[in-house]
């Protein structure tokens, strides 16, 4: 690997962890759209900031788009408190208008400013590492890796003395603001890094780089635990995954890093959807074919403890009796029989006296009501679920 | 004897988008009591509670409690919301969020320790949800989560407690093991405050009540002010409902 591939990589990875830490919490506050909005609406921000500065790192010029940055969310908030429209309609009012305006001050100043409305969307890794910065003389590495390092250097410093306040604001907003965690604070706070954070990020990466590597690792995380800690580390290996595997993947194809690495963000999620064992669609599919099969035998069990004329238990009559089909019949013989919930001799079904303990217990939680103890009963009589 | 005032509401509006939802209300609640807020749905009970512990901000209106400003009491008052109030997908556990109600003495930035961690599962003890500490909060049934949010009060070691429909959703064992605590909590000292919905166990479980809807229609002693009259004022049909037996 060249100097330059490393550089690239390690970028593109602190920039995956800076998303990623306040991507959990957009995220968990159902604002996932707050970043597109924010990611866009920084534009014209930077556009004024190089005018003054002239730098496309300047900090300052940081500054001044992590406050349109703000602007943004306080317009969307201000039209949605008039109650006229509903949140996603008031960030679809504001971003574009603000976007737009940039556009048009890079438009009319195309001239002078070496800036073009793609190169703010996709960004490009490639280049990041040609900017070096120079410290009297010196070169110590590229622009993009010191302003991006110093703002993960302070998101982390604020995750870590602020996680217990984001927490219970974020879950509980009524309850922090009687405890005296002042919610709004906190969530300026959170948009403040949000902000800084997009802007830090956009020019090595692109602003639709920036909401991808914010939200997806997050959403991909949120599938698989339910630990808030656990969800922010998840969070943060998924998005260096995406980063670097984002990076061989362009170099492979000879393709744009910024576009590979949200494809591979894309494809981890898609993946964990699919796959993740208790949210996945897989799983709950299963589980769901599972519980009806079980369902069925609880039926069928109870049709055998209320009939004791044995036309009603003979095999060859079950699904007349009972109304199934005969692949539906089998299925549920065969699974009561495994569970040695029935024995059947001379063709004809009776219970076991498991059969009858499970389904006495069973008819017991469901007239009280108390279906969910059901499950845990399954637990402990099955030797093979449905 | 004059009884020590708990909490004082004079003259408060509280308005979402410039529409008053609570007019003018004045409320004294004196120490000791278990109170119950009864009103229709959308009568502004919440927005009461959310207004006197500061969540909403009034337009017109003081609030104190014990004397001073919420903002100085907040240590002498613990909140329970109404259950739909927050996601519980969030990922966390019961014991957390039981943790959650020591934050407050806590202060900013301080983490929780093994003080905490204990005063949390006493607290769960006392509301019977110790075996399900390690639990995710989105498998615990209804009954349960309203226990976990009771043992987040509890927690907080208040003198005031405001509970926003503590009993929505629960079965008949949690909603008796429920006000035996509030019960023991009024034998305590403490002033209790709970939004309530059954009016058939308002006699049985409050000695206090407030009538509420967008105005205070009465409050007082509930052998003194719970009858049909007030009733009626309050859910405009014509309430009769044989309380008396
Ligand atoms: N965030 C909000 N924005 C706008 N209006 C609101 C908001 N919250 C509540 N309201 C309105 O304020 C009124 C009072 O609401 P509140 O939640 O205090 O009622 P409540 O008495 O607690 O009702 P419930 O018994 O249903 O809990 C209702 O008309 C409601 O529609
Ligand atoms: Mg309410």
């Amino acid at each position: 690997m060249s100097n330059a591939q490393i550089e690239i990589q390690l970028i593109a990875s602190l920039v995956a962890i800076a998303c990623a830490i306040p991507g959990t919490f957009l995220v968990l506050r159902k604002m996932a759209m707050i970043s597109d909005a924010i990611s866009h609406s920084i534009l014209p921000g930077i556009v004024i900031g190089f005018f003054i500065t002239q730098d496309l790192n300047s900090p300052l010029l940081i500054l001044l788009a992590a406050l349109t940055g703000i602007i943004t969310v306080v317009l969307v908030e201000y039209i949605q408190k008039t109650g006229l429209v509903k949140e996603d309609t008031a960030i679809g009012l504001v971003f574009p208008i603000l976007f737009s305006i940039g556009v048009i001050l890079i438009a009319k100043n195309a001239n002078d400013v070496h800036l073009d409305v793609d190169a703010v969307l996709l960004g490009e890794l490639a280049f990041a590492p040609f900017d070096r910065l120079m410290i009297s003389g010196v070169d110590v590495g590229p622009k993009s890796l010191w302003i991006i390092g110093s703002i993960l250097v302070i998101t982390i410093g604020l995750l870590i003395a602020f996680f217990k306040e984001l927490k219970v604001s974020t879950f509980d907003a009524g309850l922090a603001a009687s405890l005296g965690f002042s919610p709004a604070i906190l969530h300026y706070g959170l948009m403040t890094v949000s902000s800084v954070t997009t802007v830090g990020a956009f020019d090595a990466v692109g602003a639709i780089l920036v909401v991808a590597l914010m939200i997806a690792p997050a959403a991909t995380a949120y599938l698989l635990t339910t630990n808030l800690k656990r969800m922010l580390v998840y969070s943060v290996c998924f998005g260096i995954f995406s980063a670097i595997s984002g990076y061989w993947l362009a170099h492979w194809l000879d393709a744009s890093i910024a576009g590979s690495i949200t494809t591979m963000l894309g494809l981890l999620f898609l993946t964990v959807y699919l796959f993740a064992p208790n949210k996945g669609i897989i799983a709950v599919l299963y589980r769901e074919k599972q519980q009806r099969t079980e369902v069925l035998l609880i039926t069928f069990l109870l049709h055998l403890k209320n009939h004791n004329d044995e036309r009603e238990r003979h095999v060859n009559h079950l699904n007349e009796h009972i109304n199934w089909q005969k692949v539906r019949s089998k299925t549920i013989l065969d699974l009561a029989l495994k569970n040695n919930m029935i024995s059947i001799g001379n063709k004809i079904v009776s219970l076991t006296e498991k059969g009858d303990e499970f389904t006495t217990q069973a008819i017991d939680y469901i007239i009280t009501n108390e279906d969910a103890q059901i499950e845990h009963m399954k637990d402990d009589f099955f030797l093979f679920r449905g | 004897m004059k009884q020590k005032i708990a909490v004082q509401v004079d003259d408060l509006t509280v308005a979402y988008n410039y529409k008053p939802v609570l007019w003018d209300i004045d409320l004294e609640i004196p120490e000791g009591v278990l109170m119950a807020i009864v009103g229709p749905n959308g009568a502004g009970k919440s927005t009461l509670i959310k207004s006197i512990l500061g969540i909403l901000k009034p337009i017109a209106g003081s609030i104190s409690v014990y004397g001073k400003p919420y903002e100085k009491q907040r240590s002498l008052v613990a909140y329970v919301p109404q259950k739909g109030s927050v996601d519980w997908d969030f990922p966390t556990t019961a014991l957390d969020v039981v943790m959650m109600g020591t934050y407050g003495s806590l202060g900013w930035i301080k983490r929780p320790g093994q003080k905490e961690k204990k005063a949390a599962l006493e607290a769960l003890e006392k509301v019977g949800m110790l075996p399900f500490k390690n639990r995710q909060i989105s498998q615990l049934s209804g009954g349960q989560q309203q226990r976990i949010f009771l043992a987040r009060a509890l927690v907080q070691d208040a003198s005031i407690y405001f509970m926003d429909e503590p009993f929505q959703g629960v079965d008949a064992s949690t909603e008796i093991a429920i006000i035996n605590i509030l019960k023991a909590l009024r034998k305590a000292g403490k002033t209790v405050i709970v939004v309530h919905h059954d009016l058939q166990t308002v006699p049985e479980y409050f000695d206090w009540v407030t009538f509420l809807n967008v105005k205070k229609i009465a409050t007082g002693p509930v052998k003194d002010i719970f009858n049909d009259d007030n009733l009626t004022k309050t859910y405009g049909i014509n309430y009769k409902v044989s309380i008396q037996e």
